[in-house]
């Protein structure tokens, strides 16, 4: 999953891009509002953090313009305003949360899990997927309560598939949401991840729960139950 | 001790002004009538001399004789006030007398022998009866011997005193009814000069109370420099409180971004240090949320056009219902579109933002909104707010230790804690109170009232 960090404090920016990547993330960052509207209107964005007070351009002014160029990825607000009608503002200017500085790491990775999965249109952050449980916060998998050990680049192909049920996803959007924009990506890679996953997840290749469709992409074929 | 009004002061001093310019006046008029009388009086008894001079014989002896035909009864009539003695020697030496038939039964009184041509008038001192004109007459006898008289006309003094005395009472009785038509003119003058200064002095009682933000209104020419200038005041006053309230608030905000690098730094370290440098930062966080935040804050309730509270909070559960959209929370509003309250948007917001936060964190599915007017008479009426939720609840026990958390800053942020804080302290800036109970709907419920002003 891809995360958009506006944040103009270098030093804050730096850590938490650290953490998101820790957990798993694909994060691009920026200082200034008009370079991370650029970055949110180009790139295919999941999710984005955006602080309030930006130079260039207000974060406020930011979301506002995401939204009204169709861009409907979760964005969570982070600001050192914790008043009401600045959060107010912040979710009638289009945000989905809302964060005040300063805030514990952990709460606020639950926060970016919880937008996640719910963009991904699951309420619980534990996914039911035919004989496979999958917990979005620990980001583990189990089949049958057995846990299945995942490296992370299996488990963000994995979670990027749960995360869009029913679509057919390509090649390059798999890359693109698990790589950075700077890093080298090569799309054969993909296919890699989706042999190894399929051989971990489903050893006796009887389920076929990622279907291939050839020049097209992936889909994933359980139904899932929330 | 007080003051005397400057009303009293004014109507004192030029009552005091008025009795004194008013009594010389009547003093120098009194006068001026009395002399005017004398010198009447005078004039009257020169032409006495002169008619008892027409009537005044001497012989060759040079002795005296008068002839007693008066037309004038007052010089007749015995006791009359009006007395004319004639005082003289004739040729030998031998004395010559004749008063006029008035003075019968007088004892003959001490006359001021005159030179001839010499006028003497006197008036009456202490003990004298009254007033004396004595004119001394040289009598030219056929033989050239000049023999000298006094014609003294004596007037009893009551005969001037009836008559000033009657002028001065209508002096005094017009000047007395002048003083009291200036002095009540006066006070008249002042009620409605001293109007305008009524009024700033309600218009500032306005501004201090908070219905009004400048002095508005038609003031007098003289008392617009007084108007302009505290209005100038109160601006200056004004922008000096927001460049505190706005510099206490950059700087809660400027601390908040350092303080979020310390602790998204923490994790990275581990350890012992974190957990301690962990609750520092948190205590930090609450110390600026709960007292730098609210420092500026005023606690004046100023002239805020009243804020719609169904509007307002329409929009803080819209903003909710999107942070917490997977719990699918049921709201109910009970409440009267056109509730307002009095005060700042921005505490409004506040209040109910932090109260309903608590109640989408903790409650299952259900969260119950009520507000309703206090004291709706009154001109700015108060607020409650009644928010309920289904959740577990607040347990009693900690019901004390929350209310006492508001007014203490050492506590950990944790559940329905910080937010709370922050209403406390709003709900004391506009002196109400907030309790905490259980909700029918089983979880917490928590009570605000704001009293009117």
């Amino acid at each position: 999953m891809r995360v958009l960090l506006i944040e103009d404090d270098l030093r804050l920016q730096e850590t938490l891009s650290t953490h998101l990547r820790d957990a798993g993330y694909a994060v691009d960052v920026s200082t200034d509002g008009i370079e991370g509207l650029y970055l949110g209107e180009e790139f295919p964005i999941d999710l984005a953090i955006i602080d309030l007070g930006l130079p260039e351009l207000p974060g406020l002014e930011v979301i506002r313009k995401l939204r009204n160029r169709g861009r409907d990825f979760p964005i969570l607000v982070l600001t050192a305003r914790s008043e009401w009608q600045d959060k107010v503002a912040g979710l009638e200017a289009g945000a989905d949360d809302y964060v005040t500085k300063p805030f514990h790491m952990e709460e606020l990775m639950a926060r970016i899990n919880a937008l996640m999965r719910r963009a991904g249109g699951h309420a619980k952050p534990i996914v039911n997927l035919g004989p496979f449980t999958i917990d979005l916060t620990g980001q583990r998998v189990f089949r049958d309560g057995q846990e299945i050990e995942l490296t992370t680049y299996e488990y963000k192909v994995l979670n990027y598939l749960v995360m869009h049920p029913d679509e057919v996803v390509t090649k390059t959007a798999l890359s693109e949401h698990i790589y950075e924009e700077d890093a080298d990506r090569d799309s054969n890679v993909i296919e890699v991840f989706i042999g190894r996953l399929r051989r971990k997840l489903d050893p006796g290749g009887e389920l076929n729960m990622i279907e291939t469709l050839r020049g097209r992409g992936y889909r994933l074929a359980l139904v899932l139950a929330a | 001790m007080r003051s005397f009004s400057l009303r009293s002061r004014l109507v004192l001093v030029s009552t005091l002004v008025l009795v004194i310019a008013l009594g010389l006046v009547g003093f120098a008029l009194n006068a001026a009538n009395y002399r005017g009388a004398v010198s009447s009086l005078q004039a009257r008894m020169e032409s006495y001399v002169y008619l008892v001079l027409a009537a005044m014989e001497v012989d060759a002896d040079g002795r005296l004789q008068v002839e007693e035909e008066f037309s004038d009864p007052r010089l007749v009539q015995p006791g009359s006030g009006f007395y004319i003695y004639i005082e003289g020697k004739d040729k030998d030496g031998e004395p010559g007398r004749w008063r006029s038939p008035s003075s019968l039964g007088l004892q003959w009184p001490v006359l001021a022998a005159q030179n001839p041509g010499q006028m003497t008038f006197t008036e009456p001192h202490d003990g004298d009866p009254g007033f004396a004109l004595h004119y001394g007459v040289g009598w030219q006898l056929p033989d050239g011997q000049i023999v000298p008289f006094t014609v003294s006309v004596m007037v009893n003094k009551e005969e001037i005193l009836q008559q000033t005395s009657a002028f001065r009472l209508g002096l005094w009785r017009s000047l007395g009814v002048a003083t009291v038509i200036l002095v009540l003119s006066q006070v008249l003058i002042f009620f409605f000069g001293f109007r305008p200064l009524r009024k700033v002095a309600s218009d500032v009682a306005r501004v201090e109370s908070g219905q009004a933000e400048r002095l508005q209104g038609d003031y007098p020419r003289e008392l617009e420099p007084l108007a302009r200038n505290v209005n100038r005041l109160l601006e200056t006053e004004k922008s000096n409180q927001d460049r505190i309230r706005n510099a206490l608030d950059s700087l809660a905000h400027s601390l908040k971004t350092p303080l979020a690098v310390i602790q998204a730094g923490l994790p990275l370290h581990g350890g012992d240090a974190e957990s301690s440098m962990q609750n520092a930062v948190d205590e930090m966080s609450r110390l600026i949320a709960t007292r730098l935040e609210r420092a500026g804050t005023s606690t004046r309730r100023t002239l805020a056009q009243p804020v719609p509270v169904r509007e307002q909070l329409q929009r803080i559960l819209d903003s909710l219902q999107k942070v917490y959209s997977h719990k699918m929370i049921q709201t109910n509003v009970t409440m009267d579109e056109k509730l307002v309250f009095y005060g700042e948007k921005r505490d409004l917001l506040e209040l109910m933002g932090n109260l309903l936060d608590n109640a989408f964190k903790y409650g299952k599915s259900r969260v119950h909104v009520s507000g309703e007017s206090l004291d709706p008479d009154a001109l700015r009426p108060g607020l409650q707010l009644r928010i309920e939720d289904d959740g577990p609840g607040i347990d009693e026990s900690q019901w004390e230790l929350l209310l006492q958390r508001g007014s203490r800053g050492d506590e950990q942020v944790e559940g329905h804690g910080l937010g709370l804080a922050i209403v406390m302290e709003l709900v004391k800036a506009y002196g109400g109170n907030l309790s905490i109970a259980h909700s029918e709907l089983g979880g917490a419920e928590i009570l605000i009232r704001l009293p009117s002003t």
